[in-house]
């Protein structure tokens, strides 16, 4: 619509910085895939080149002698599907609570959701930890690792904030056809947000699955830990065996971040698909 | 907003009490145990793949002698955090009975927590069995109250291992090289930084974390001094001569970008020198493993100020220890697989699988065989009886991390008063 | 809070809805999530609150020893630590670089992405990816570029810092706050391009008609459009901020000099490593204050109108 009428360098201009900044953020990432297949490590300026004599696959086959890469990418699974479950049915309802209604200690849920964010982990590391393993008995277990996680105030400040855009009067017509409420919430308010959803996912799973320190203490038995937990492991501890160290522990971040990274691409594209504005319109 | 912050008050007051009142009612017993049990029990070990070898067959060996007194083995996590999740579990009572690599460094906190068992007095023979194995360096680990919280398990020795290729190339002697006092040191830095032949002369982890200090100062000092502790009788002994001495070859170093004081990019204690890129760094008889194939690399004492006979020089001895935990059950069956651990036996394994030392008075005679094999390893099996570890202290981490953060404000930096800023950090230690 | 008008209820409610609020359903949703902070996260944080306030340390179950209350003797040791106030000052500095530098950037992007037809995709894609790679992989590229024998140094020759990057005391601090931004960006950009998406077409058009320019509209009509996420963006920040931990953990230690030392990484230190959680819960409690009063300064600044 408005795109054609635009002027040719701008288009251009607008281009060039996209792809300025796509590369500042690729770099990175290329030199780790690159680092990764190294066979010996190459610090220098060469060493960002695909030298075909210096790629090999070992370090790969290095990181799954070590560690079971199939069983840890399972736990890691299980651990951030559970953290995403939850962290979704509990940021819907208390975001649609605090964007959309009013009742009595709205302040205060807000204060908490505020709170929660704002309290250090290191803080509560030890407290939660001794609750979770002495009193709940949620040692070396799924929820144990999940617990702390699932409480995500990013989810729920995403919804809210969600929730906040979509004009009222959508509401007020959907009470005034004599809707209930928590009907409203689900066949009105809940589609509407439907980019919210995919973005609370997107943003939650990565947590979880990057997550080293807390699944860390609470697993002490190795067949129950999550990848992260995993590599940090080798990396610190075993890689130095290996051929090319640098190497394995890129690998090993490798394994990790390409299941993240492609889960992204197949879902990026919802992003776009649900125009909120023209939904409301129409 | 204002009723919304006094009802967050309130609240939060009122968890504060339930906190505090499910606090009070912990559980009893358990620190006075009653009659020592046997049955199965659960160790760690360390997780490089040499330790789980040697792990691995104890622990076999022990279970088809022992049905009824299982051992379950696993590895816990050698990394950073694994004192830190060690102290963890200990508050939650999840603690396994034996950890295979407790860090003398981290007893005082354990114990201070209620941890560890005291050997001493819990079984008649400890004090017998450990003081025979290990001899006088047993009492190198004796906590303030005299008793002994941990077995002395392994000795690593740190010597200098330096890199043949570099030398030659620096035009510097690699089949002797002249490294015995400081000023050698610096003379050999100087040449292999103005020839190119390696980015850096020594580098040892730049981060400021606590335990850093015994992969620079800590060594050094120990051969300078003639195996002084860090701390002694509650004061700090660094800022002696000889701990001056050490402090300025180090400022130097620094100052003349011999040794880097940024993040290493990969493994950070044997990565510079494995890499190539430090022409010399630090470490145990465990270096041959990670540098074999990688580089070319000779082993020398410690340089002093003024250049020891190898014989007369001390060094770290970065040991790692038994710890048995008050959360065991069985702590009979805990005590009994520690000394079928060590015993000559498994020493000997360990030796042979693992390239570490046991910590015992007779490994020249119990390892012959393998030592006359291995010449790579005679020096380091002479310098065990010289090798000194950290002080048994209260407070020994804070009191590490104060020296931490004095090196790296003056002596990382290149620049800085050092009679001025250790002498504030000794004064902080000492009213620790 | 803004009420919204309703039709009036039915009139057995009205007792409920005056003792409840209007829309009494909204306890029954948020309660999942209140009663889950509260098991999870603010009975453990009551127990920091206490420790706070006493002569704390963890022990193993069933030792017994003396905890006393000792007032606030721990908030003055905390506060007279050199160490303690230059790592809040750390986390100031952090700040002032990488909130201007977010909201600008992710707006900048995400604008430029809404308006592009090809490859959106891919750039989508590109800016998400270091947000979603562990922080081990990309701080270790990062030491790669910015060593000083790194590309960046090699790039500026004489013009390298000495000391370099990660050494330098004025520079490792700032370093870590671009750092951050850099790994955490994709995900502004992405708030941003569905809020962007939802401003209707409509508005842009009206205001091309008035004879707006581009930056008149982005003024008038964008900036307007987004406000509710900057806003959120603004909170984020101020809340990731607080909690700055593995950055200067892997990276290096709190140095040099304690110029990259964050609260939560010394909290770690006292209260993990040294047995003082007594001490880290002091911090911890400053660090809670702190980043509530950033958060309600900036909420007021940035919902102003509401």
């Amino acid at each position: 619509m408005l795109n054609r009428r635009r002027s040719v360098p701008a288009a251009v201009l607008r281009f060039v910085v996209l792809l300025l900044g796509a590369l500042l953020a690729l770099v990175p990432f290329y030199y780790l895939i690159i680092g990764a297949l190294q066979k010996r490590r190459d610090t220098g300026i060469l060493g960002l080149l695909p030298l075909p004599r210096n790629l090999t696959l070992d370090n790969f086959a290095g990181v799954d002698g070590s560690i079971n890469l199939i069983r840890s990418l399972l736990n890691s699974l299980i651990m951030t599907a559970g953290v995403v479950g939850l962290t979704l049915v509990f940021g819907l309802l208390a975001g649609y609570a605090l964007a959309v209604l009013s009742f009595r200690g709205q302040g205060l849920v807000f204060a908490l959701v505020l709170l929660v964010q704002a309290i250090p982990f290191q803080l509560l590391m030890i407290p939660l930890y001794v609750m979770v393993v002495r009193y709940f008995g949620l040692a070396d277990s799924y929820f144990g690792m999940i617990l702390p996680f699932a409480v995500n105030s990013v989810a729920v400040l995403i919804f809210r904030q969600y929730f906040r855009q979509i004009p009222p009067d959508v509401f007020d017509a959907a009470r005034i056809d004599g809707a209930g409420e928590v009907r409203i919430l689900i066949s009105v308010a809940v589609p509407l947000v439907r980019p919210a959803i995919l973005t609370a996912m997107l943003v939650t799973f990565i947590g979880p699955w990057n997550e080293f320190l807390w699944p860390f203490l609470v697993t002490k038995d190795a067949s129950m830990q999550p990848l992260a937990v995993s590599l940090a492991n080798f990396s610190q501890a075993n890689s130095t065996f290996q051929a090319n160290p640098m190497g394995a522990v890129l690998a090993g971040a490798c394994v990790l971040a390409i299941p993240a990274v492609v889960l992204f691409v197949l879902f990026q594209r919802h992003f776009t698909s649900a125009n909120l504005g023209s939904a409301v319109k129409g | 907003m204002r009723r919304v912050a006094t009802a967050a008050t309130a609240t939060l007051a009122v968890l504060a009490v339930l906190a505090l009142a499910g606090c009070g009612s912990g559980s009893s017993g358990g620190a006075t145990a009653t009659a020592l049990t046997s049955g199965p029990i659960d160790i760690w070990y360390s997780t490089n793949k040499q330790e789980i070898t040697w792990a691995g067959k104890v622990v076999k060996a022990w279970n088809d002698q022992h049905p009824d007194q299982k051992v379950t083995a696993q590895a816990i996590p050698a990394g950073k955090s694994s004192e830190d999740v060690i102290g963890a579990s200990i508050t939650a009572g999840n603690a396994p009975c034996l950890v295979f690599n407790t860090a003398p460094a981290a007893v005082p906190a354990f114990q201070k927590q209620g941890g560890l068992v005291n050997l001493s007095s819990t079984f008649d023979d400890a004090e017998k069995y450990i003081t025979a194995r290990s001899g006088a360096a047993a009492d190198g680990f004796r906590s303030p109250d005299h008793g002994l919280y941990q077995v002395p398990w392994k000795t690593n020795p740190f010597m200098l291992y330096y890199n043949k290729d570099v030398f030659k190339k620096a035009g510097l002697d690699p089949a002797h090289p002249k490294l015995a006092t400081y000023d050698d040191v610096l003379a050999a830095a100087k040449a292999i930084k103005d020839s190119g032949a390696a980015d850096v002369a020594i580098y040892p982890p730049a981060t400021a974390d606590y335990t850093n200090v015994n992969f620079d100062f800590y060594p050094f000092y120990l051969a300078n001094s003639g195996g002084t502790q860090l701390i002694k009788d509650g004061k700090a002994t660094f800022t002696g001569e000889q701990g001056m001495q050490t402090l300025k070859f180090w400022q130097t170093l620094y100052a003349n970008g011999y040794a880097s004081a940024e993040a290493y990019s990969g493994d950070m204690w044997a990565g510079p020198f494995a890499d190539g890129v430090a022409a010399m760094g630090v470490a145990g008889p465990w270096g041959k493993a990670q540098f074999d194939g990688k580089v070319k690399y000779g082993v020398v004492p410690i340089p002093t100020a003024a250049g020891k006979a190898a014989d007369a020089t001390s060094t770290f001895a970065d040991s790692k220890n038994i710890g048995l935990f008050t959360a065991c059950k069985n702590k009979l069956t805990a005590w009994e697989f520690t000394k079928f651990a060590t015993n000559d036996q498994n020493d000997l394994a360990l030796l042979e699988t693992t390239g570490q030392f046991p910590t015992r008075t007779d490994v020249p005679e119990l390892a012959a065989a393998f030592l006359g094999k291995n010449a790579f390893f005679e020096p380091f099996a002479a310098a065990v009886p010289r090798a000194v570890d950290v002080p048994n202290v209260d407070s020994l981490t804070e009191r590490m991390q104060t020296f931490r953060d004095a090196w790296t404000s003056a002596v990382q930096s290149g620049k800085g008063d050092l009679p001025k800023t250790f002498g504030d950090a000794a004064g902080t230690i000492d009213g620790l | 809070m803004g009420s919204r008008a309703l039709p009036a209820a039915s009139r057995p409610g009205r007792r409920l809805q005056r003792l409840l609020g209007e829309h009494p359903l909204g306890l029954v949703l948020s309660t999942p999530y209140t009663a889950f902070v509260v098991a999870v996260l603010l009975v453990p944080f009551g127990f920091g609150v206490w420790m706070a306030f006493h002569d704390f340390f963890f022990t193993a179950p069933g030792v017994r020893v003396p905890h006393p209350f000792v007032g606030f003797d721990n908030f003055r040791r905390v506060i007279g630590d050199r160490a303690v106030r230059q790592a809040f000052g750390n986390l100031l500095l952090f700040l002032v670089i990488n909130v201007p530098l977010t909201v600008v950037l992710a707006l900048l992007l995400a604008t430029g992405l809404n308006a592009v037809t090809r490859w959106k995709a891919f750039f989508r894609v590109a800016y998400y990816i270091p947000y979603v790679t562990a922080s081990v992989a990309t701080l270790a590229v990062w030491i790669f570029l910015f060593n000083s024998n790194g590309v960046v140094n090699k790039a500026l020759g004489d013009l390298a810092p000495d000391p370099s990057w990660l050494a330098n005391r004025g520079l490792i601090m700032p370093l870590i706050a671009v750092y951050v931004t850099w790994k955490n960006l994709g995900f502004s950009v992405l708030l941003y391009l569905a809020a962007l998406q939802n401003v209707p077409a409509e508005l842009h058009e009206a205001a091309e008609m008035d004879g707006a320019g581009r930056w008149q509209r982005f003024r008038a009509v964008t900036l307007p459009g987004v406000r509710p996420v900057t806003s959120l963006i603004v909170l984020l920040a101020i809340i990731t901020t607080g909690q700055i931990f593995t950055e200067p953990y892997l990276l290096t230690g709190g140095g040099p000099r304690g110029a990259s030392m964050t609260p939560a990484l010394l909290m770690y230190q006292k209260g993990i490593q040294q047995g003082q959680p007594d001490i880290a819960a002091a911090i911890g409690m400053l660090l809670v204050a702190g980043v509530m009063i950033l958060t309600l300064v900036s909420r007021r600044v940035t919902e102003g109108r509401r």
